[in-house]
């Protein structure tokens, strides 16, 4: 199962803004979620829980506008209710009813009979790993069968997208494992789009196909979470020695084959190709000087260096 | 086709049948709000009588639900079961004696079940989960009022129908005597529906204004105990019977009971005011708690 390309975007922002106070939590926020898994990073106070709740209609924004799988979120918030999932970080589970109940409430309230609700109710726990405790109080349940079944009403009545915050959040590192688990089946082999947000770089890598950073309720950055390394793409290198008398040497080299050397932000020597006549060209040059390589490494940066960046994060 | 041991053939059918449990998009249509807003009043309804939970959760509702048919029940089961009984079971209990009876179990089955069916949910912070996927602030609460008023109409309303069908049951003539006294059925229904309502919205004001079950029970109590005790006072005071008429424990007793019979003890107009004064304003207020959609 995969998610249609000629489908609307699961979120989309256009100079969204909301203020609480004098607290601005998004700040003219324009940014689109196309992939079938986008993860949603950003400190506290970033403004990633406001997007959500703004996009469920929870929260109306001051100025902009929010579409939710190409309908406004606004106008027609009774449809976007019926097509979206949403599994709270916190704990938002009646007590003293079971899961089955749970899930069987929530998806006659979504408009399902009761033969599907409860057909339905039973496919989802079977999903989420929650069959054979479906009958218990959820306040008997431990916290990753808690979460377990946020993420199973969420489902339970066939959302085209699910609004996961914080999935992963207080369970265990097995309950972690099985929830990301899930997570990624949800976009890659169900075909939900998935938007989940989170702290943590690991889980989004795990479970999304791209990655939002949200800074101030401002976008940081948007990149996919996997970047193909072109073979023959730009390079960092760094020698023992002298490093700027070992590019002069260098460039006369490269030249004729079309190769640029420049020095990079951090010092390195940058090359805007890395063919193989040019790498034999530096090994070469490296064993006729008596230097050593002490790193040659493609030049475009990691999805951590991205996002730590992004966040805004220094120091440490 | 399958060959038994004597080598004939014969049809056979699955003996098996294989479902697929796995998860899979849903593809079925999807019912109107209304049934949507249905489901929810069915499930508000089980919870406080502690349907689909645990034995002990179902004790106290019941209790007071039997409580509250014992006096309509035994008034019919007298002349039914003892033949030298001649009087009607309306004549050993009339509605309004009938509706003053039961108004403590109202005051105790309203205070227990009806301020927690908004306080649960805000405890729960079930609300974000409702208002974002399922049911609108508006929807959630008609839903929950409407599951309120069925839940008060079962202690106020089904009593007296027990007495208006018993006396029925017991009658010379019955059909003579649905005849005579079909006109009260309307009134029985109508008295019913002041007392419910009027204790709905008490109820549910109580409920919305915390999330803490204990002071909801509290707050609708003091309301309904301290009020009597304070325009008792101030009656004997000045001399006067118009503060009764703001006694939110038997004002509307009083006026449901003036509906059945036309007769009515202490001032009516006020009543009438201080009813509709809460009914609208709580009304009112709980809309003001709610409208802004969120669960905060």
């Amino acid at each position: 199962m995969s998610i249609e390309t000629a489908a609307p975007p699961g979120l989309e922002c256009v100079q969204v803004s909301k203020t609480f106070g004098s607290v601005t939590a998004l700040d003219h926020l324009s940014v689109t979620f196309s992939a079938p898994a986008t993860g949603l990073l950003g400190a506290n106070g970033a403004g990633k829980s406001t997007l959500l709740r703004t996009a469920l209609g929870l929260a109306r924004p001051d100025s902009g506008q929010l579409r939710v799988l190409g309908l406004d979120a606004v106008a027609d918030r009774r449809e976007v209710r019926r097509r979206v999932g949403y599994m709270p970080e916190h704990p938002c589970l009646p007590a003293d009813l079971s899961a089955q109940d749970v899930c069987v409430q929530l998806a006659r309230m979504r408009g399902l009979g009761r033969r599907d609700a409860v057909r339905r109710t039973s496919e989802v726990l079977f999903a989420v790993g929650l069959e054979e405790e479906r009958r218990r109080p959820v306040g008997s349940y431990s916290l990753g069968m808690q979460q377990r079944t946020k993420l199973a009403q969420a489902l339970v009545h066939g959302p085209d997208l699910v609004l996961l915050d914080e999935p992963t959040s207080g369970l265990d590192p097995a309950g972690r494992e099985e929830m990301l688990t899930i997570v990624r089946r949800l976009s890659a082999d169900l075909g939900i789009r998935v938007i989940a947000s989170s702290h943590v770089l690991e889980d989004i890598e795990r479970t999304c196909d791209e990655v939002v950073v949200l800074r101030s309720g401002a976008l940081a950055a948007q990149r996919p979470v996997l970047v193909e390394q072109a073979l023959t793409g730009p390079v960092d290198l760094l020698v023992s020695g002298d490093v700027g008398e070992f590019a002069r040497a260098l460039e006369p080299l490269l030249a004729p084959l079309g190769i640029r050397v420049a020095p990079t932000a951090t010092g390195d020597i940058g090359l805007n190709r890395s063919s193989d006549a040019a790498l034999d060209v530096v090994r070469d040059l490296a064993a006729e000087r008596g230097v050593g390589l002490r790193h040659l490494v493609p030049a475009a940066r990691g999805l951590e260096d991205v996002v730590v960046d992004a966040m805004g994060v220094h120091g440490g | 086709m399958a060959e038994d041991l004597a080598g004939t053939s014969q049809e056979v059918g699955p003996r098996a049948v294989l479902h697929d449990i796995r998860y899979s998009r849903y593809s079925g249509s999807l019912r109107p709000r209304s049934s949507a807003v249905a489901s929810f009043v069915a499930s508000s309804v089980r919870r406080p009588l502690g349907l689909r939970r645990s034995a002990g959760s179902k004790v106290w509702p019941f209790l007071l639900l039997a409580v509250a048919y014992l006096p309509a029940l035994a008034v019919v089961a007298v002349p039914l079961l003892v033949p030298q009984v001649t009087l009607q079971p309306t004549e050993l209990i009339s509605y309004p004696n009938l509706l003053a009876t039961n108004g403590v179990v109202l005051l105790a089955f309203v205070a227990t079940a009806i301020p927690s069916m908004l306080t649960r949910d805000r405890r729960d912070r079930v609300l974000a989960l409702y208002f974002a996927t399922a049911v609108s602030w508006l929807e959630y609460l008609v839903g929950t009022a409407l599951a309120a008023l069925s839940l008060l109409a079962l202690i106020v309303l089904g009593p007296m129908l027990v007495l208006f069908v018993g006396s029925i049951a017991t009658a010379d003539d019955p059909g003579r005597w649905i005849a005579d006294n079909i006109g009260d059925l309307p009134r029985i229904v109508l008295a019913a529906a002041v007392v419910v309502v009027f204790h709905t919205v008490l109820g549910l004001l109580v409920g919305s204004l915390t999330s803490r079950r204990v002071f909801a029970v509290g707050g609708y109590l003091a309301v309904v105990l301290v009020a009597p005790v304070v325009t008792v006072l101030l009656s004997t005071v000045l001399s006067d019977e118009w503060p009764l008429a703001l006694d939110p424990a038997s004002g509307p007793i009083r006026l449901a009971a003036a509906i059945v019979d036309g007769t009515v003890s202490g001032p009516g107009g006020l009543a009438w005011v201080v009813w509709t004064a809460v009914v609208v304003g709580g009304s009112l207020v709980v809309a003001a708690r709610y409208s802004r959609g969120s669960d905060a």
